[in-house]
């Protein structure tokens, strides 16, 4: 028996319940300047792990074998010194590394992240065209995959040890097992080539101009340029790799959701609850998943982190013009400020990630807010 | 209870937002999907970082490129046999094949309507050298002037009679230097460092072609749209769409037999299994190589010509074209069939064991392993470890140990470039059709042969004499048979063993016509492919 205390504790089954307004003022104020102090004390941090991340993905770029000039330049033209020469001047490879670092990170500084050697545009703007269409599919699998595995989750740890409970966690592991390309190609030729229901990759049809660029995300641009037409043909577009990825997932989360609700059960105000005569299925929602939430946040956290940085195989099968895939090209064409721009985006979006888990746990479990 | 009511607020909001966003796509107007009855889709794995023609180089964007400018000379379709005038009605060379002067057609105008003029051509020529660019290499020796505003003498410092099939490549496509210069760009020696062109150029085309660009995303899609002042016959298709896709996308979508719709990338044994009705057409354009280190510094055994020798006669030459699938051939010599100087099928290689086995005792080099590096990737439709594996297999079988040394692309590219490998396996194409311009890399001196190792001293000396032979001679064709000539020695004493050519393909659905591969250097032409 674990948190006996917490389960006496009867303020934890009315968690919704409206502070003492008298003493809410002052203790309200002393909230907000912890939540500053908290915020800002994160932001140190964030700042300071960019700047690590800057050294360490410089470190191992350099140390990675291969040159810059024998990727980005043809076998023909290496021959030639004066245009090596000229390509390694026009990229600043022909400076010391160090004054190479120090420019970049002085540039950093001005919010210029530079020139990508790929495609010959400002890695920032390269990112704000690639970032969106990973989160057009990364925001609907995780919701999707956040609905899903709570649900599926929860009904799985209520039915602990029975068929269904077995059936899922098998279903859970079949899933894990799942290479993610396999996964993918098999869809694709399911539901493309046999079926004939969804398209072949790409955000949208070739006979479709894309909207005009508002966010970047050709579902909600298409709405907001009143582009009906194209904003169906888009979401048909999203149906794959965002079915692929909340397969994915799920997957991952049902495990943790259903452990995460396994614990919460066994407490004793849970069975208080119960003997209070409560309906089980408000015991469930408003008692077990709440404070199951909070584990679950934790995991789902970090996989829409790797759902944002992580899904180069799944844009590549398809075609799918986001992070993942700039991130690849910037790799094979050994493309310092892509790959140190791409370096960035994943470690800033895993520190927003964690710190806006960490807020999202105060709003869940009033303990943890108190605390 | 008060848990039910937020709920239930909760499924009407949504609820209401699907309404209403289904409301607004059935009031919403038929969007404009620019005259997709005329659109073109044109599959590739994209190959491309750029639309400037001073700096293209890569597949892709030589496809694009070709669309939307124009060059002095050009090849009708697939026949890359000779040259036609494309802005130039006309051409002379002079008798040391150092001088070329192109007269210019009256008729051809820019997309902005301004007259192509001598002085375009020079900006563009002058600035794809000094940008020092990889498409740099093919002007590296010339100076252009422009004696009047309809001429154009483009002089060479070395005789090559083969410069205007260079000048036909997209890199050479000529720019209006007028909105050139207003957006940046430089054509002086200073154009590496002052020229900032390049980015406009990927989003409007300054050229005078059939296409302009509608929109450019180098990871998934390149449009294209007819240039309305075009002034050469108005291409079939109101727009073309380049989408980015890979080998296996590639093929189910043909496999579903679209219409208005190829693909580039399909080879080899993603071929197998298309439907019949769909068009392929193919020309062996790229050649499979192995490459050893002459120099005993690096290793005993390749530098032994004997040990290579063994290892040429241990190759199943048919065996290896087999992998390539119906488009595979075996080699001959080193110029695929595809252009002017390749050898007849009739002398291609072949296996011959008890020969490998003796040579390989006579070569006293015995059970040493070598390692042979090739780059982790899939080419031209297929897994070059397979390739490589056949090769070890092959060499086995005579008794020569290959050990196999997979490395990602970039890190092969680095290594080749040292020039202190061993052996090292990689498909190879001329950069323009032009076979004698491998002549130079690849002869002892040159500067694919120095980082094999092999110099003058080490080479055969009638090897040397005959690819100095290839570029002295100025008749073209004398200059094929020189080729051959030279490629029947290479084959005997070099470090270099072809093992085979294969195809690129075109594959097109049923519906289009003139949709035709083109081994000059940008796959097909998009202008010229219509209706049925």
């Amino acid at each position: 028996m674990t948190g006996g205390t917490l389960g006496a504790d009867p303020v934890d089954l009315t968690p919704d319940r409206a502070p003492d307004t008298d003493a809410g003022a002052p203790h309200a104020v002393h909230r907000r300047r912890a939540l500053a102090r908290f915020v800002g004390r994160k932001v140190l941090i964030t700042i300071g792990l960019l700047v690590g991340v800057t050294v360490v993905t410089f470190l191992l770029v350099q140390l990675v074998p291969g040159d810059p000039t024998a990727t980005n330049l043809s076998e023909t033209a290496q021959n030639d010194p004066a245009i090596v020469a000229a390509y390694r001047a026009k990229w600043g490879l022909d400076k010391p590394l160090v004054v190479q670092y120090f420019t970049y990170l002085g540039n950093l500084v001005h919010g210029d992240l530079g020139v990508s050697q790929s495609t010959g545009d400002s890695v920032l703007s390269d990112l704000a065209k690639y970032v969106p269409a990973t989160l057009e599919i990364a925001i609907p699998a995780m919701v999707l995959s956040l609905i899903i595995s709570v649900a599926v989750g929860l009904w799985a740890a209520v039915r602990k040890d029975r068929a269904a409970d077995h059936a899922i966690r098998g279903g859970a592991l079949l899933g894990l097992s799942t290479p993610s390309f396999w996964l993918a190609i098999v869809l694709l030729y399911v539901f493309f080539y046999v079926l004939g229901i969804a398209p072949n990759g790409g955000r949208l049809s070739a006979k479709y101009a894309p909207p005009e660029h508002i966010t970047g995300m050709y579902t909600v641009d298409a709405l907001l340029t009143g582009r009906p037409t194209v904003f169906w043909d888009a979401v048909w577009h999203l149906a794959l790799p965002v079915l692929v990825l909340t397969c994915l997932t799920v997957s991952a989360l049902i495990r943790f959701v259903r452990s995460a609700m396994l614990e919460v059960l066994d407490q004793d105000y849970i069975t208080a609850a119960t003997a209070k005569g409560l309906p089980r299925r408000v015991v469930l929602r408003r008692h077990v998943l709440r404070a199951g939430l909070v584990q679950v946040i934790t995991v789902s956290g970090l996989a829409f982190a790797s759902l944002l940085s992580g899904t180069v195989l799944i844009e590549q099968i398809y075609s799918w013009p986001g992070v993942g895939q700039y991130a690849y090209r910037a790799a094979v064409n050994l493309d310092l400020p892509a790959i140190m721009g791409v370096g960035l985006f994943v470690a800033l979006v895993y520190t927003l990630v964690n710190l806006a888990v960490d807020l999202l746990y105060g709003v869940i479990d009033p303990r943890i807010r108190l605390s | 209870m008060k848990a039910a009511p937020p709920a239930r607020r909760v499924l009407a909001t949504t609820a209401a937002v699907l309404l209403a966003l289904a409301g607004l796509v059935a009031c919403g107007s038929d969007d404009a999907s620019s005259g997709s009855d005329a659109t073109l889709t044109v599959d590739t794995s994209f190959v491309v970082k750029s639309l400037d023609p001073g700096v293209v180089y890569e597949p892709t964007g030589n496809v694009v490129v070709h669309a939307l400018y124009d060059t002095l000379v050009t090849f009708d379709g697939a026949d890359i046999s000779k040259p036609v005038g494309d802005l130039a009605k006309s051409y002379q060379a002079s008798d040391d094949a150092k001088t070329f002067t192109f007269t210019l057609r009256d008729d051809a105008v820019f997309s902005d309507g301004t007259p192509v003029t001598s002085a375009d051509v020079v900006f563009s020529l002058n600035r794809l050298k000094n940008l020092k660019g990889s498409a740099a290499t093919i002007v590296k020796n010339l100076t252009v002037t422009a004696p009047d505003e309809h001429t154009v003498v483009v002089t060479s410092s070395v005789a090559d009679p083969n410069i205007p099939i260079m000048l036909t490549m997209p890199a050479a496509s000529v720019l209006n230097s007028k909105v050139a210069k207003e957006h940046g760009g430089v054509d002086g020696e200073n154009a590496a460092t002052a020229d900032k062109l390049s980015n406009y150029l990927n989003t409007t085309a300054a050229g005078s072609g059939p296409y302009v660009i509608e929109s450019f995303d180098a990871a998934s899609r390149i449009v294209l749209a007819t240039n309305p002042k075009y002034w050469g016959t108005k291409p079939a298709f109101g727009r073309v769409v380049f989408q980015n896709m890979d080998i296996q996308n590639q093929k189910l979508t043909l496999s579903k037999v679209p219409t208005a719709e190829i693909a580039l990338d399909l080879s080899g044994s993603s071929l197998d299994g298309l439907p019949t009705e769909l068009q392929q057409t193919s020309s062996p354009s790229v050649y499979y190589q192995l490459r050893l280190d002459a120099d005993p510094a690096i290793s005993k055994a390749t530098s032994n010509p004997k040990w290579v020798a063994a290892l040429r006669a241990a190759m199943d030459y048919q065996g290896i074209a087999d992998l390539f699938g119906p488009g595979g051939e075996p080699a001959a010599g080193i110029v695929p069939t595809a252009y002017a100087g390749a050898l007849p099928a009739s002398e291609a290689q072949k296996q011959d064991l008890a020969k490998a086995k003796q040579l390989l005792a006579e070569s006293g080099v015995g059970d040493q392993s070598v390692k042979l590096l090739y780059p982790a990737l899939t080419f031209g439709g297929v897994d070059l470890g397979t390739i490589t594996a056949k090769v070890q297999s092959d060499a086995a079988k005579a008794g020569i140990k290959l050990e196999l040394d997979p490395a990602p692309i970039a890190s092969f590219l680095d290594q080749r470039k040292a020039g202190k490998v061993p052996m090292s396996f990689s498909p190879q194409q001329l950069n323009y059709p032009v076979a004698a311009s491998q002549v130079s890399d690849l002869m002892p001196g040159g500067a694919d042969a120095m980082k094999a190792g092999w110099t003058e001293e080490r080479a055969d000396p009638a090897t040397v004499a005959a690819g100095k032979k290839v570029l002295a001679t100025l008749d073209p064709a004398d200059q094929v048979k020189a080729l051959q000539d030279w490629q029947r020695l290479m084959r005997e004493h070099s470090p270099y063993i072809t093992l085979a050519y294969n195809s690129g393909v075109l594959v097109a659905s049923p519906d289009l016509t003139g949709a035709t591969y083109t081994a000059a250097g940008w796959t097909v032409d998009v202008a010229d492919i219509g209706h049925s």
